[in-house]
């Protein structure tokens, strides 16, 4: 198919969205090009029954909304119409911090500046009256991502007792391996994004991260509706709220969607539209990666299963190698993370190799303690707990003399200030978050 | 069953067998160990059998023993014994459980005696020898109730635990030794009594009666045990596999059944990884020369491995490769003086207080690097933490990990180093941490990164028999391999067309040789089968490995596309198909000069660059074109040195690091890449390689904007030895399509070039003399390296055969070798091919590829011209 370049577009159209036989189809357009239908299938999902129903449309126009930020960036043009019911004018600013923020590191890496080009329409007549409470069952949809944060939250919720759905979206091998590790239920959610869009990017559309982390977020509430959970545990940490580098004063974060400003505005609309009993929130909010990564060393279960690399996390292999690049900012980020509190051969054996030892990786290293380089765009932990990682090992005999620590204690540290060579205050819980009360104390003690 | 009641002489000789946990869990396996005994008892051998517990039935027992202060625990899992047990003596059908009752009441005592909650090692060490007292009792019923008459002994009667130097309480009481030897006196006693025994593996006694046992691979032992006390005529491991092999089958499907092996070999290959015999057990029955024999409980007609005295009529050969996970080295590097006083002392204290033995050992004046086996203990505790923290004082210690430690195996090592040189060339592309060759010269140690060794292996074993210094043809030594005896015998004499076209060749050659004869039936077969590849968009033939113009119509007209390597290429192309779109013809040069480049963007046609150089010193040729970026992904992979085409010794691609300098450049001039393009190498037959390099190209696309065509080269290899398994299409296409499924906006292209021609040509020649010189005799023939340099050139194996004499038995060993004057002009070494006489026509197999193409008129003879069969 040619299409026209989206990058000419004028407007960006919501065109419709519904839900027939558990599958949702959301429908944009540019001007009038092409439908871009993006299917969410949540099966032997039924229809929502009558008492859900208008919390089931709002949370699926909610949906449609957010997901289209995946469309959107392609063309990035300068008007959004909804053919549809305009947003609420709550919805309407969470959608216009979504699409700004989230699109940040999109904007940056394509050198553009979309804070005049984001006004979402709304509908003040589509009041912003309060959501009821629906009785929803008390069970929680713990989203899995393959990764050691997920698995640090189903440990959280095992120890306390409370009953919980380890869900993921998409076609994994390497998260349905982590997830039926877990021993919980399972709730596989498709998604497909509309293959229009590949046709796009063959015409010049704009390409690049989006707020993948809001889209997942929308899809489980819908999710939570139909089936009846009542939370939504994500496992976004403290760290996620930072920013990734400053542009002309504008902070660019990476991980925007997983940051706190998100969830307390995702997780309060949520309350006040969709149902009032729906509790979405972090459950490792108020710790640090490293403090996440000690609480993940506690346990081996899933060792050789897990994985937090980016690049190879869609295939499913036997050897470390098929799961850890060991090149990319993640790998690097997590094997540092987790060397403190592991035993050395334990990590080697998860990677594969040590990263630690191979002088190819300073580039990525320097990057994670922000020395000579901006910090990485992926979801890594702040420098100055990598540097606190780092500092711890380099008083480690058994690590102390491979390459890149021993250059960090040669080079790097005296050059540090001394209290950003201690570990352990970063190891405490601290911060805003929107835990429920009982399960505090679990995280808090770890 | 039938079985004679006399009892035999006195002086009868015994047999051992032994029977592991599976082999005793079920009533038909009894059934199988009857008739095994029965079958030796009617040769008039006297039957000791040693059994295992049943399957499952030992970790239970540890599972009571780690629960021990746990009551209800403890007899919720004594409960489940008991049933097991129960269960299978239902199943048997016997008249009474007394015997099996009194050993379950003795067990329930155990839970509830005194030294239980504390979980005391004496009380472990007879909870734990249970499970065989169990087995043997219920096996001692079943068979009398057969009729074969079996008495039970208590191996504790015959097997005392001797203390060992250093050896803890924990190793007293669970990992105990037993010193055994020969005592005509017993073997009499026993003789008195009956001519069928049987006896529990695993377990001894102290001085004072109580239980000790073993340990890890304790019922082989003991099977060892009592073969050395009765100077047993075999002892009989008998097993669910058939035998030891020459490398671990689950790795290497060619690995050979190794059917006869020294004491010192054997233990050597079950010591570095192979898992099938424990290596404890050797040493008893080597003492006093009494054989040992691993037997296929599945298939007792299979001879299995037998490993005794030296085998002296056996050549000099490897014998097995294995490999061992999981090592960390810990190497330790002096900061004292030179040559320091007590060095080695301090450093061997420190591991001694911990309790980590050392395995392999590299020394130098100021360094000595260890290795440490894997264990439980080095994963979940902070031992390792702690040993370094100790040898700081006084020396700078690293951990080295994870690595594998790949060990050759075979005696007289030292004597075949010159026959490792491919070996040691393919280390050599690798980083090797330590090489130890042990000082009793049986084997020579290689330890690398462990995730080195999965692929280094299979690649290493094919090394060693390519090079004969896994001399697999020798009969006495070397049995068939594991993919034989997993799927039957292969079918040697593949069904190649030559063979139902032989008239027609013989035909061809009676008019004139040397002739390549291309046969297009088999070419269109081969493109068939890739084309049934779902997953591939786009299939294009490399013609560099036969430009022949009837290949190229007939692959044109099964739907290929064509890739060229030269500017002369791609016209040979457009003249032989005049109808050819130039989009389908994909022109990927290396070191190309830049007219070459202008013609082909001129030209339409699609051109791949494999260099910064063009990019950034001719950009503005490619100004406004979708160009094709060849990158190196840095491992190469084929079948020798000079095909691989990957890595920082390979002149091919662009490394990984100069990807985002080539972009600015092609950004800079406004050219496009729209593809991606990888090629590492040729000749590969393991499907999963393509799908590491898809997934490795996919990740690497997803961060470019307008990539749409990821081009994964060629190499699919061609089987060209017997022991070679083809290609697996289905392995291919479903490794294809998973990753297709995860990267759906990518369109794949593959280019094979060998895959299709090679077998489909066939190098015809005539034999012109016959030599003998010493012990080597010469076969020559009108063909030499100047119609086919592969051989010379890649060490490449064709199979050659009489074609004039096809079906005649194999005659001696020859070397085929060519007219042309060059010591390397040998098409094969060591054939045997039917005897053959001046005149007959021979056959070199697989030339289809790389053969005319490469041929030169050297010493002015003229090289094979070709023929097209229809």
């Amino acid at each position: 198919m040619t299409l026209a370049d989206p990058r000419a577009a004028r407007t960006f159209r919501f065109v419709r969205h519904d839900y027939v036989d558990g599958e949702a189809s959301l429908v944009y357009a540019f001007d009038d090009g092409p439908d871009l239908v993006e299917r969410i299938a949540f099966p032997g999902a039924p229809q929502p029954s009558p008492e859900r129903r208008e919390a089931f449309a709002r949370a699926l126009a909610l949906l449609h909304f957010i997901a289209g930020v995946s469309y959107y960036k392609a063309g990035v043009p300068g008007e959004i119409v909804v053919d549809g019911e305009a947003p609420s004018p709550s919805t309407a600013a969470l959608l216009d911090a979504l699409y700004l923020h989230g699109l940040g590191e999109f904007a940056w890496q394509n050198r553009l500046d979309l804070r005049e080009r984001i006004r979402f329409p709304s509908s003040p007549a589509n009041g912003d009256a309060r959501a009821a409470a629906l009785a929803l069952p008390r069970r929680t949809l713990v989203p899995i991502g393959g990764g050691k944060d997920s698995l640090v939250s189903v440990e959280l919720l095992r120890r306390a007792g409370e009953p919980a759905t380890a869900a993921w979206i998409g076609n994994s091998p390497l998260i349905e391996a982590c997830a039926t590790r877990t021993g919980f239920a399972t709730l596989n959610l498709g998604r497909q994004v509309s293959p229009v869009l590949f046709d796009y990017n063959r015409a010049g559309a704009w390409n690049g991260h989006v707020p993948v982390t809001a889209i997942n977020s929308a899809i489980l509430v819908v999710a939570a509706i139909l089936y009846g959970y009542d939370a939504i545990a994500f496992s976004n940490e403290r760290s996620a709220s930072s920013a990734t580098l400053e542009v002309d004063g504008r902070a660019v974060n990476h991980q925007w969607s997983k940051g706190w400003d998100f969830e307390r505005t995702f997780g309060a609309l949520v309350e006040s539209r969709i149902a009032a009993d729906l509790r979405y929130y972090s459950l490792l909010r108020p710790l640090s990666e490293l403090a996440v990564a000690e609480r993940f060393a506690r346990t081996s279960a899933y060792d050789d299963v897990f994985s937090s690399c980016n690049r190879n996390f869609r295939i499913l292999g036997p050897k470390p190698a098929d799961r850890w690049c060991g090149q990319c900012p993640k790998c690097h980020f997590v094997f540092l993370a987790l060397a403190p509190f592991m035993p050395k051969p334990r990590l080697l054996g998860i990677f594969g190799r040590n990263l630690l030892d191979d002088m190819a990786q300073a580039g990525g290293f320097d990057a994670l303690i922000e020395y000579r380089d901006h910090k990485p765009f992926e979801c890594v932990g702040e420098a100055r707990e990598s540097r606190a990682a780092f500092a711890f090992l380099a008083r480690r005999a058994e690590w102390r003399e491979d390459a890149l620590v021993a250059r960090f204690a040669a080079e790097i540290r005296p050059q540090l200030p001394a209290s950003d060579l201690v570990i352990e205050p970063l190891l405490a819980a601290s911060g805003d978050h929107r835990i429920p009360g009982v399960l505090v104390p679990f995280v808090e003690q770890g | 069953m039938n079985l004679p009641t006399e009892t035999l002489p006195t002086d009868a000789p015994w047999i051992v067998v032994k029977f592991g946990g599976t082999s005793v869990s079920t009533r038909p396996r009894w059934d199988n160990i009857a008739t095994i005994v029965g079958a030796h008892r009617a040769k008039g051998k006297r039957v000791l059998i040693v059994v295992s517990a049943l399957s499952g039935i030992t970790d239970q027992l540890k599972a009571i023993g780690e629960a021990h202060a746990d009551a209800s625990r403890c007899r919720e899992l004594y409960l489940g014994i008991v049933e097991r047990h129960h269960a299978l003596y239902r199943d048997m059908q016997l008249p009474s459980r007394n015997a099996l009752d009194g050993w379950l009441a003795r067990l329930d005592q155990l839970l509830g005696d005194a030294r239980r909650p504390a979980g005391e090692l004496s009380w472990q060490a007879e909870l734990l020898a249970h499970g065989e007292l169990l087995s043997s009792t219920l096996g001692a019923l079943y068979l009398n109730a057969r009729g074969l008459t079996t008495h039970w002994l208590d191996s504790r009667e015959f097997f005392l635990a001797r203390p060992q130097p250093n050896q803890g309480a924990w190793g007293r009481w669970l990992s105990a030794s037993v010193e055994v030897a020969p005592d005509p006196a017993v073997a009499a006693a026993l003789a008195a009594r009956g001519d069928v025994f049987i006896a529990q593996g695993f377990i001894a006694r102290h001085d004072d009666g109580a239980t000790a046992i073993l340990g890890r691979g304790g019922s082989d032992t003991s099977a060892s045990y009592f073969g050395a006390l009765l100077k047993a005529e075999a002892v009989e491991i008998w097993t669910d596999v058939p035998g030891m092999f020459s490398a671990n089958p689950r790795q290497v499907p060619d690995a050979r059944l190794l059917s006869r092996l020294d004491y010192a070999e054997a233990q050597e290959i079950a010591t570095t990884g192979a898992k099938v015999l424990h290596p404890r057990c050797i040493h008893p029955v080597r003492e006093v020369r009494v054989p040992l024999v691993i037997k296929d409980t599945n298939r007792p007609e299979l001879p299995g491995t037998a490993i005794g005295p030296n085998v002296t009529h056996a050549a000099t050969s490897i014998k097995a490769i294995s490999s061992r996970k999981g090592i960390t080295l810990v190497s330790m590097e002096s900061i004292g003086m030179w040559q320091q006083v007590g060095f080695l002392a301090d450093v061997f204290d420190a591991f001694k207080r911990h309790g980590l033995s050392v395995d392999l050992i590299g020394s130098a004046e100021t360094n000595v690097t260890v290795s440490l086996d894997p264990s439980d203990n080095l994963l979940t505790s902070d031992v390792l933490s702690r040993l370094c923290a100790d040898l700081e004082p006084f020396c700078r210690v690293k951990v080295i990990a994870p690595c594998a430690a790949v060990t050759v195996v075979g005696r007289g090592m030292r004597s075949m180093l010159h026959k490792l040189s491919a070996v040691l060339a393919e280390f050599g592309a690798l980083d090797v941490h330590l090489i130890s060759q042990s000082s009793n010269n049986l084997n020579l140690t290689f330890v690398v990164d462990e995730a080195l060794a999965d692929a280094l292996i299979p690649r290493l074993h094919a090394l060693l028999i390519r090079a004969e210094a896994m001399r697999v043809d020798d009969a006495a030594v070397f049995g068939p391999s594991w993919r034989e005896l997993a799927h039957g015998a292969g079918d040697d004499a593949r069904a190649t067309w030559w063979r139902t076209r032989r008239d027609d060749l013989l035909a061809i050659a009676a008019e004139a040789t040397p002739r390549y004869v291309y046969d297009l039936g088999h070419v269109r077969a081969q493109a068939r089968g890739l084309a049934a590849i779902g997953a591939v968009d786009r299939w294009h033939y490399a013609l560099k490995a036969n430009p022949h113009a009837d290949i190229l119509r007939a692959l044109h007209a099964e739907g290929f596309a064509f890739e060229c390597v030269s500017w002369d290429e791609v016209e040979h192309v457009r003249r032989t198909l005049p109808d050819l779109p130039c989009e389908r013809i994909l022109f990927t040069p290396n070191f190309a000069p830049r007219e070459e480049y202008r013609a082909a963007l001129a030209a339409g046609v699609r051109v791949t660059l494999d260099a910064l150089h063009p990019i950034a010193e001719w950009g503005a040729d490619f100004a406004g074109h979708d160009i094709l970026l060849r990158v190196d992904l840095g491992a190469g992979r084929g079948h020798h040195d000079k095909v691989k085409t990957g890595g920082a010794q390979s002149k091919f691609g662009v490394s990984l690091d100069e990807i985002e300098a080539f972009r600015a450049h092609a950004r800079t001039h406004g050219a496009r890449i729209t593809g991606l393009h990888a090629h590492l190498g040729s000749g590969i037959l393991d499907a999963q390689h393509w799908r590491s390099v898809y997934v490795q190209m996919a990740s690497l696309a997803e961060q470019f904007n307008r990539v749409e065509v990821l081009d994964l080269g060629g190499g699919l290899g061609v089987p060209s030895r017997p022991e070679d398994a083809p290609l697996d299409l289905d392995a291919l296409a479903a490794a294809l399509a998973e990753v297709k499924q995860a990267y759906p906006q990518f369109r794949l292209w593959m280019e094979p070039g060998r895959y299709l021609v090679a077998e489909a040509g066939v190098l015809l020649a005539r034999v012109t003399q016959l030599k003998r010189k010493g012990d080597v005799r010469y076969v020559g023939l009108d063909a030499g390296m100047n119609s086919l340099i592969r051989p010379a050139l890649y060490e490449a194996w064709h199979d050659i055969v009489n074609l004039t004499r096809l079906d005649d038995a194999p005659g001696e060993v020859v070397q085929v070798v060519g007219p042309i004057c060059e010591s390397g002009d040998t098409l094969g070494n060591h054939r045997r091919l039917a005897a053959c006489v001046e005149g007959d026509v021979v056959l070199v197999a697989e030339a289809g590829a790389y053969g005319a193409v490469m041929a030169s008129r050297y010493n002015l003879r003229e090289p094979a011209a070709e023929i097209v069969l229809p």
